[in-house]
């Protein structure tokens, strides 16, 4: 039932007012910036280019390789998050043993702060003093150069982003599969239906609708990725692991270029879009089908 | 269901999925005991390689944890209180307003004209280029007009019979949730510029205490919004019901009925929010410099400042998680009520 009542404003309003002024301000301002050329340092007045700064970024190599760093780093962590996660939500829902202990750890990777935990991460992957590089040395292999290597660091980076987010997803499959409802698999039962089968008649289709909102919060918030890159790596060597939050800093809180930073911000917000609209275009059939 | 998914398996294969739960466990574990181990090591356990079992490997020290309070390594117990002021403040706030909104996304009917949200984005836009080409005005400025000449026109626009598509509760909180979705060096970037030309008026904003726990509530108020409207939508109606029967107005049915019987869902969002602005990294980075620092700024800096001590990273880095891992254990046994599922639904 709705009311119907003048004083929803006063409840609604305060809200409605922070989070206008604090987004639509800034995208605005910005919107209007991506097509000037303006600096700070050296101070240089500001003078409309209309498309220039998009069209010089489209062509920066930079950019690309960065897009292409986030998207490596986004799809592999998430994918990997998903897959250990819903097995383990299936177990910890099928009452393992030692699933009471395991619950209170459960919610702790995803609490921790993003820089602390990249610390500890760079720690551990240290190539002499890190304790990984002397676990493996006991099986005989040759110390690894973790985070010197571009394709190591970025290794790493998804390990890190797996050790910390797969808990989200263990928690809300977890949530998930108590929803299911039991007669079904009792019916299963009845007809002999093997764990496998019951998995990918039942289990799988069920979790479809959650799974997949799952995996888009993931995504969407994986491609925002700066805090742990930063501290691991700083983007480096070189820009092999520079995503682009990390590649935008870069370019507007060392260099002041702002016109150029805004055009790329303003690209990585077009970028997410097409990414989460195609997301759930793909989606939708099997979704609907399922209901 | 509850032993169903396995009582298929044989007992081998039983065994196997608790051995692959035990290693994600030892995994997720096995970090956190290193940076504990390490925060009270002195220089040569840390140096001479990878030591673990304190009093064997090495003799455990307090001396990181003095030298963390004394500020050898910055600021760090005024940042400490920095994250903890803005942190509380800010969930606190957006706890408040977030929870009002969504009451009243659950309990009373909004309509909003596509058109008129329509009208509002172009006049915003319209005026501040026109105020800023136009009147010689600065580009903060501009946009300080632009925004209230926009919002009052939209809202008269509102009550106009224009054409187009009706939005109702479900497309308003989208539109809140969606917010989520931006990625946040677009505001961070823009907030850090809009800042400090506010700054150049004579109002203090980049490095203040207003500025961060503005920012922080904005960025809050999607998530608060989603959890507590399902939080509210699973209160029985009849009880307000009741109340409206006997003429309580709806004030006092919010505060005296509805806040009360949601207390452990408003405790959980508190939490969450605070675990998220306790954590927060990019905004911080932007907008504090040196006085409002907070703490994931200072643990960042604490790896380029002086190479690979570790007992300070560690320290450093404990004393920025060990809140949290409080936190953590106060939501798992919320969770183990099952009250948090019911919100992630």
């Amino acid at each position: 039932m709705m009311r119907n009542d003048p004083i929803k404003h006063v409840f609604i309003w305060p809200a409605v007012l922070v989070v206008l002024a604090i987004s639509i301000f800034p995208l605005i301002y910005s919107f209007t910036t991506s097509f000037l050329s303006y600096r700070l340092i050296p101070p240089i007045p500001p003078r409309v280019v209309w498309f220039g700064n998009y069209t010089t970024l489209l062509q920066e190599p930079r950019f690309w390789n960065a897009i292409l760093t986030t998207t490596l780093i986004a799809f592999i962590a998430v994918g990997l998050q998903y897959m250990i996660g819903f097995g383990v939500a299936l177990a910890l829902n099928a009452r393992v043993p030692g699933e009471r202990l395991f619950r209170v750890a459960l919610l702790l990777p995803m609490l921790l702060a993003p820089v602390a935990v990249a610390l500890v991460a760079r720690m551990i992957f240290n190539p002499t003093m890190g304790p990984l590089n002397q676990f493996l040395s006991m099986f005989g292999l040759a110390n690894l150069p973790f985070l010197t290597n571009g394709h190591w660091a970025l290794g790493c980076i998804i390990a890190v982003e797996i050790w910390q987010w797969t808990p989200f997803v263990i928690l809300m499959m977890l949530a998930g599969l108590q929803t299911l409802p039991e007669d079904v698999y009792e019916a299963a039962e009845l007809e002999n239906a093997s764990a496998w089968q019951q998995f990918w008649g039942i289990t799988f289709p069920m979790m479809l609708p959650i799974s997949a909102a799952v995996v888009f919060i993931r995504l969407i918030e994986s491609y925002k990725i700066m805090d742990t890159v930063f501290v691991m790596t700083g983007g480096g060597p070189g820009v092999d692991t520079e995503t682009l939050t990390l590649f935008a800093y870069q370019e507007g809180f060392k260099k002041f270029n702002l016109g150029y930073t805004s055009a790329l911000s303003f690209l990585f917000l077009i970028a997410i879009t097409i990414i989460g609209v195609t997301y759930l275009a793909l989606l939708r059939p099997h979704l609907e089908k399922r209901r | 269901m509850t032993e169903r998914a396995l009582t298929g398996l044989s007992s081998w294969s039983r065994r196997l999925v608790a051995v692959g739960v035990l290693a994600w466990c030892l995994i997720t574990a096995f970090p956190l005991y290193w940076v504990v181990v390490t925060a009270f090591k002195t220089p040569p356990g840390v140096v001479g390689g990878p030591t673990y079992i304190p009093f064997v490997d090495f003799t455990p020290t307090l001396q990181p944890f003095i030298d963390l309070y004394q500020g050898i390594r910055g600021e760090f117990f005024r940042t400490f209180l920095n994250s903890t002021i803005v942190g509380l403040s800010a969930a606190a706030i957006a706890t408040a307003i977030g929870a009002m909104a969504a009451y009243a996304l659950v309990r009373f009917e909004f309509k909003v004209r596509f058109g008129a949200g329509l009208i509002f984005f172009l006049l915003a836009l319209g005026f501040y280029l026109l105020f800023n080409n136009n009147f010689g005005v600065t580009r903060a400025q501009a946009l300080l007009l632009a925004f209230p000449i926009a919002l009052v026109v939209a809202i008269i626009a509102n009550r106009l019979p224009l054409p187009g598509p009706i939005l109702g509760n479900e497309d308003i909180l989208f539109w809140f949730v969606s917010q989520r979705m931006f990625p946040p060096i677009v505001t961070a970037f823009a907030l850090y510029l809009l800042y400090s030309e506010i700054g150049r008026l004579g109002f203090q904003l980049i490095d203040s205490y207003v500025g961060l726990t503005l920012c922080y509530v904005a960025f809050s108020l999607p998530i608060v919004v989603w959890l507590m409207r399902d939080f509210f939508e699973a209160i029985p109606i009849e009880v307000e019901e009741a109340a409206m029967v006997d003429n309580v107005p709806s004030w006092r049915i919010f505060l005296g009925i509805v806040v009360p019987m949601s207390m452990n869902g408003l405790l959980a969002t508190f939490m969450i929010t605070l675990a998220f602005v306790w954590n927060e990294f990019l905004f911080a980075l932007f907008l504090t410099n040196s006085k409002w620092q907070t703490l994931p700024i200072l643990v960042a800096g604490q790896n380029s400042q002086r190479g690979d001590e570790w007992w300070a990273i560690s320290a450093a880095a404990l004393v920025a998680i060990v809140p949290m891992m409080i936190m953590a254990g106060l939501l798992s046994r919320m969770m183990r009520s099952g009250l948090l599922l019911g919100a992630i639904k």
